[in-house]
């Protein structure tokens, strides 16, 4: 049995997947297992994996269930005490296995154990922009409003504490489900959430920028709101569970959720989304202005310039957005 | 005659109540031991006068509460002490507790002043254990038991199941919310929800229920196998449940149980409780359909689990801690 086991879910990854793979192999800590979730593929995928010819990589096969159904797969078939999470365009740091692993053996309360991540480019080029969320004392109201753990490819569970949280939907009929899977997006945010409500595990981070991250270029105005609309499903999902919990972190979530959303249409040169999503944030709470005031101005002012003046103007802007920290 | 006090600082009517009522009336514990139940001021347990050969502690543990706890052990202490934990589970931790580190040191704490620490769920158990705040040799697990035969006496409903009863205190712990939430969702006109209990939610839980006559809120019952008795199903979606003698009590009443499955609850699933998929409204909803129309017996347990005797299992652990503080005089002596 492996000690650890990286989940690698993975649907037409032919392209990302050889980098992501080698990223895994590379890591200094030895006990692990990769399993792969080929996720109905129709290219090279599973080609691709085969063709490493390496023992510590398994191969899970299953028509197409969409990214959270894959994860699940890979958490059925993961045999190791802890179990990581690799999205097959992303990329571990060689020493990010051995640091979670320590952390979560010195730590037998923490369930969930994530790091900070760079951000990389289609030509895994770094950008000039790292996620570097708080590591300790994290409470479900941190997860709410600023997801430290950030991204699916940042957390390593403790495989009990996964458990805490799986179901078997009266629907599923194969195995159990972790990851909720009725969700397109924002099934991370659902989980992280759900199992900082509902588990007695605490979730911590270690130091270091351990996941590469990589950011896809452009995108749809209107997947912005398909985001906010899953979003809100989230916290409508989660909302009976604790009430007052929502009730009292809900608006300030919104708009942090909403400023998110409003420099994801800045990104993409949409200038008028940018002001409305901005408007949106502001008038769903100020908190972000108070306990974040520079990323919040410059979103504002860049959103702003974009819309007035056009691309020059919000490109000036820009250097100084991409200098704060982006989440 | 060996005489134990059992101290309690809280006597609103619960499943905590019944237990201790049960403890001092039954007779297999009578003959055990003289049962006493002593009332003692919140966090301040050493104030009242006990003379006893054995302490049981069913106080709720706080860091307010410690100095007290240290001050009982102080003034006994070469009596054996018990601790019942019939507060804490882990979800109650994920619903109440953000400083959890700080938390278990205070378990461990307390736990440290008591001989043995009693658990009322084999689930509870192995979460104290996991969480590391009490020694494998000093923990046991018993769980609570009442007098079953007046539910056991209650008629079985004769028809298929159309009444989902729900019992206990109207807090946030016992998740009625999502109840009446989920309860609504099914739309058979002729399916009833009756609440039976009193609680600070009660205005919220009207208004989530206002518009729906399906849905009564019948107050507290002094006697629970009324509520028993005016129910085909029982639901119980609680947040966290050290136990739930609720749910020991409904299956005797011939009344199928569907769970939420945390801690305790988890202790009924072995014994014939239904638990429920996943977590949330919509997924108790789900459950609840499941169950509307099928024949309660149909939902029960062949069998009425047997439970290993309230007074075996304490005989067995107070002669446990007698023989080592025995041993320890012994060894002190020589």
């Amino acid at each position: 049995m492996p000690k650890a086991s990286i989940v690698v879910p993975a649907f037409n990854a032919a392209e990302t997947l050889p980098e992501t793979l080698r990223s895994l192999l590379a890591q200094t800590f030895p006990d692990f297992e990769i399993v792969v979730v080929d996720d109905g593929s129709t290219d090279r995928t599973v080609a691709v994996v085969r063709s490493f010819a390496d023992r510590r990589i398994r191969v899970v096969q299953q028509p197409n269930r969409g990214l959270p159904g894959a994860r699940n797969s890979g958490i059925d078939a993961a045999r190791g005490e802890f179990i990581g999470f690799c999205d097959a365009d992303d990329l571990w740091r060689p020493t990010k296995l051995a640091a979670h692993v320590a952390h979560l053996e010195a730590n037998p309360q923490v369930g969930l154990s994530y790091s900070g991540s760079d951000l990389i480019d289609m030509e895994s080029r770094p950008l000039k922009v790292a996620m570097r969320p708080r590591l300790r004392n994290v409470t479900a109201a941190h997860v709410f409003l600023r997801n430290p753990v950030g991204n699916g490819s940042a957390p390593v569970f403790r495989r009990a504490a996964l458990d805490a949280i799986r179901w078997r939907p009266a629907q599923e009929t194969v195995r159990d489900w972790w990851f909720d899977e009725t969700f397109r997006q924002s099934e991370d945010i659902e989980c992280w959430l759900r199992f900082a409500l509902t588990t007695d595990w605490e979730i911590e981070g270690v130091p270091g920028q351990l996941t590469r991250y990589r950011i896809a270029p452009g995108g749809l105005s209107a997947s912005l709101h398909k985001q906010l609309a899953a979003w809100d499903r989230v916290v409508e999902k989660l909302q009976p569970l604790a009430s007052d919990f929502f009730a009292r972190h809900a608006p300030v979530a919104r708009a942090y959720q909403l400023r998110y959303l409003a420099r994801r249409a800045f990104s993409m040169g949409n200038g008028p989304e940018a002001v409305r999503l901005v408007r949106a944030s502001l008038a769903s709470s100020r908190r972000p202005l108070v306990a974040e005031p520079v990323k919040t101005l410059t979103t504002i002012g860049a959103s702003l310039a974009l819309n007035m003046f056009g691309k020059a103007a919000g490109s000036a802007l820009l250097a100084r957005l991409k200098s704060a920290h982006r989440t | 005659m060996l005489r134990i006090a059992h101290l309690v600082d809280d006597t609103n009517p619960g499943g905590v109540t019944r237990y201790l009522d049960f403890l001092a009336s039954d007779p297999a514990m009578a003959a055990l031991a003289r049962q006493e139940i002593v009332v003692v001021p919140r966090n301040r347990p050493a104030s009242v006068r006990v003379a006893a050969d054995v302490i049981v502690s069913h106080l709720a543990i706080s860091w307010r509460g410690l100095p007290g706890l240290m001050a009982l052990r102080a003034r006994h202490a070469g009596t054996p002490l018990i601790h019942v934990e019939h507060s804490y589970s882990a979800g109650f931790v994920a619903a109440n507790v953000t400083a959890r580190r700080r938390f278990f040191t205070l378990l461990r704490t307390a736990y440290a002043l008591f001989d043995r620490v009693v658990a009322v769920s084999h689930a509870q158990g192995r979460w104290l254990l996991a969480r590391d705040v009490v020694r494998p040799e000093a923990l046991t697990v018993i769980q609570p038991q009442v007098d079953l035969s007046r539910f056991r006496a209650i008629p079985r409903p004769s028809g298929p199941i159309r009444c989902f009863g729900a019992i206990g205190r109207l807090d946030g712990q016992k998740g009625f919310e999502l109840l009446v939430q989920a309860f609504r969702a099914l739309e058979d006109p002729e399916l009833m929800l009756k609440v039976f209990g009193d609680g600070p939610e009660r205005t919220r839980l009207e208004a989530l229920a206002a518009g729906d006559p399906r849905i009564g809120f019948e107050g507290f019952a002094p006697d629970p196998s009324q509520a028993y008795a005016a129910c085909d199903a029982v639901v119980m979606p609680s947040r966290w449940e050290p136990y739930g003698l609720v749910a020991q009590e409904a299956l005797a009443a011939g009344r199928p149980v569907l769970v939420s499955g945390v801690d305790g609850l988890s202790d009924h699933v072995a014994s014939g409780a239904i638990p429920m998929a996943g977590t949330g409204v919509a997924a108790l909803t789900v459950a609840m359909q499941e169950m509307c129309g099928k024949m309660p017996a149909e939902l029960l347990p062949a069998h009425q689990p047997a439970r290993p005797g309230l007074a075996d299992q304490w005989g067995t652990l107070l002669g446990g801690v007698l023989q080592d503080t025995l041993s320890d005089k012994v060894a002190q002596a020589a």
